[in-house]
């Protein structure tokens, strides 16, 4: 038989199935939205998976993988999220001296404060910080300059102003030298940063003024002692740094054997953060996802299973005609599989369209590969081939007598 | 053609053996338009069920185009009814979801003939048989007689040897089941070897041969 013979069959052959298909469309509906559905599940875990897994990745970069972060307040406070100030410039001091530390950045933060520029007005956090924030979060300016180590000794009253403020205030109008109100403090804007996107470190890190710690505790509120954060970076273990750091704080507070007033925090507790978060999505998701597909394989095992005994007739008369068992079975799989392979395409195609719902929803960004692509479209061929089987072999075995006498 | 020696045919309920066919012996050659006639419960479905390859003897010997067909499997049995016969039915058995010159085409898609431009023959078939402005139509848009043409259009695509109908007047009104019986004949003159299997005495004079088939044997042979 000619090749051309064979091609023209084939393409006879796959027509047929769509127009079957067509004709049985009602049922075929309620399968194929099942299998879509269920493998819509499945693109949005694994792409959020992906998205978590990239944004941990970010975040660990962007804080560095040895920086470790000190907060006021015991840890049920923090949950509670109530602020509890406990550290101290002192305690900072202290910890300057452990081996292996070599920054510690001081911040001590305003938040809700005013600001205005001409008849713009906005409200954001004030964050005092030692000169070393913008080298220790390795954050760059989009305009201007840092502070000078002059104007932090003298507190003088200048700011850096994050990009959400800039827009804000000055609505991309040059804001070098510029005077805001800050609060009740006229400040000169000497820098604007760089953005940093929604994802790294809170959807609002380009929200905030940056000034001198020795402003704010003493121009902008009557701070003498405690720091909201203290952040350090060591070039040892950062466990056992850790360790280290509890133990002068414990000895610093006059902590014996009670519960700790201050919390710390390496990169990797945010990893571990996100893994978890990530484990629970895809838990949550996962099972979602299987019942969907196992919920379609039923319906569409079960309606076909039905239709077989409407198209007995037509499988008699195709056996009659030539067709052999084999041909009745892989031709009744292939219809179960078409399904579901659309099925599959269609979840594939709605979870792109629904992205940025998705993305709002679990505020993680959805990473799309080829991957996720080639997961769905065996799964999808799994779910035809495993639910098509029972009523294909069914198919086959019916004889054409049988089928022609009625 | 065919040749039919001694063959019975039993079915079995339980352990009580039900004797069908009690050993028919036939002979059809090329060419010959034979009515195979009997009441309901004759054996005459089952006779026709064993000449179509749909059905297997319980035993004597069956020779199709000089082939002894008894040790096929089912792949070269359904391979030997495409290259060979063309089955008519009394339901006409129509896919209903494909049009009339798709349904015509069915047999291609499990065909290895070699058949030239498979869609110009299924059209000039139709056309032959006055069905032209309806080779669009889905077989609810057709009345019974046009549906039965579409079925003996669908048998003929593949060029077979033997044209095996099973009452295809009885879903028909008698005028159109005359015009169907006509089509059977003309065909029968083109050359092709007809067998209508059929309970009714008025089509036993539309074919050359009369073979009467009552409670599992012949009983009557007449060629006119």
């Amino acid at each position: 038989m000619g090749l051309s013979q064979k091609i023209s069959q084939l393409r006879e052959f796959l027509e047929e199935t769509i127009k079957i298909l067509y004709y049985y469309r009602s049922r075929v509906v309620f399968s194929f939205s099942g299998v879509a559905l269920g493998i819509l599940s499945i693109c949005v875990i694994i792409t959020t998976i992906d998205g978590a897994n990239k944004k941990a990745y970010e975040i660990f970069e962007a804080l560095g993988p040895d920086a470790i972060m000190i907060f006021g307040g015991t840890e049920r406070q923090r949950m509670a999220r109530e602020r509890a100030n406990t550290l101290t410039i002192n305690d900072a001091d202290s910890l300057q001296r452990i081996g292996g530390i070599y920054d510690v950045l001081k911040i001590f933060a305003v938040r809700g404060v005013n600001m205005k520029y001409r008849d713009r007005k906005w409200q954001t956090q004030a964050v005092g910080a030692t000169e070393n924030y913008f080298s220790s979060f390795t954050w760059g300016l989009q305009s201007g300059s840092f502070f000078s180590s002059e104007e932090y000794d003298n507190a003088e009253a200048v700011c850096v102003i994050g990009a959400t403020v800039y827009e804000e205030l000055f609505k991309g109008e040059n804001a070098i030298g510029k005077v805001i109100q800050i609060g009740k403090l006229p400040a000169k804007v000497v820098g604007v940063l760089e953005e940093r996107g929604g994802t790294v470190g809170g959807p609002r890190i380009d929200d905030r003024v940056v000034m001198p710690l020795t402003t704010v505790m003493s121009r902008l509120s009557n701070e003498k002692r405690f720091l909201s954060m203290i952040r350090l970076k060591t070039n040892r273990d950062p466990d056992e740094t850790i360790e280290d750091v509890k133990s002068v704080l414990r000895k610093n507070h006059g902590i014996q054997g009670a519960e700790d007033d201050f919390m710390t925090r390496s990169s990797k507790d945010i990893l571990q953060f996100v893994s978890v978060i990530s484990g629970s999505l895809f838990l949550f998701l996962g099972t979602a996802a299987v019942v969907a597909l196992v919920v379609s394989g039923f319906v569409l095992a079960n309606l076909f299973y039905l239709t077989i005994q409407e198209r007995k007739k037509d499988i008699g008369i195709r056996r009659a005609y030539g067709a052999t068992r084999k041909g009745i079975l892989l031709s009744f799989l292939f219809e179960s599989v078409f399904i579901t392979i659309i099925g599959g395409i269609a979840g594939v195609l709605l979870s792109i369209a629904l992205q940025g719902t998705f993305e709002k929803l679990f505020d993680i960004p959805m990473v799309f590969s080829f991957k996720v692509v080639v997961f769905s479209l065996v799964f999808s061929f799994l779910t035809g081939v495993l639910s098509g089987l029972k009523p294909a072999l069914k198919a086959s075995r019916i004889e054409p007598i049988e089928a022609i006498r009625g | 053609m065919i040749t039919l020696q001694n063959i019975k045919k039993s079915y079995f309920i339980g352990e009580r053996e039900l004797p069908i066919l009690k050993g028919i012996n036939l002979e059809i050659r090329e060419g010959e338009f034979v009515i195979l006639m009997g009441v309901s419960g004759s054996g005459k479905t089952t006779l026709m069920n064993i000449i179509g390859l749909l059905d297997k003897q319980t035993e004597g010997e069956f020779y199709f185009m000089d082939t002894y067909v008894d040790g096929l499997d089912d792949e070269a049995l359904a391979s030997f009814r495409n290259r060979h016969i063309g089955f008519v039915f009394q339901q006409f058995f129509l896919l209903p979801y494909l049009n009339a010159i798709e349904n015509v085409l069915i047999p291609m898609v499990y065909s290895d003939k070699q058949i030239k431009h498979p869609r110009d023959k299924a059209k000039r078939l139709l056309e032959k048989f006055g069905l032209l402005e309806r080779i669009h139509n889905r077989p609810s848009q057709l009345s019974g007689g046009e549906q039965q043409r579409v079925a003996i259009a669908r048998a003929l695509i593949n060029d077979p040897d033997l044209i095996l109908a099973d009452e295809p007047t009885g879903a028909l009104d008698s005028k159109t089941g005359n015009e169907i019986m006509e089509l059977f004949g003309m065909l029968n003159e083109d050359g092709k070897t007809v067998i209508v299997v059929t309970h009714d005495p008025k089509l036993a004079s539309f074919g050359k041969r009369l073979i009467r088939i009552e409670d599992g044997t012949i009983s009557e042979d007449i060629t006119a």
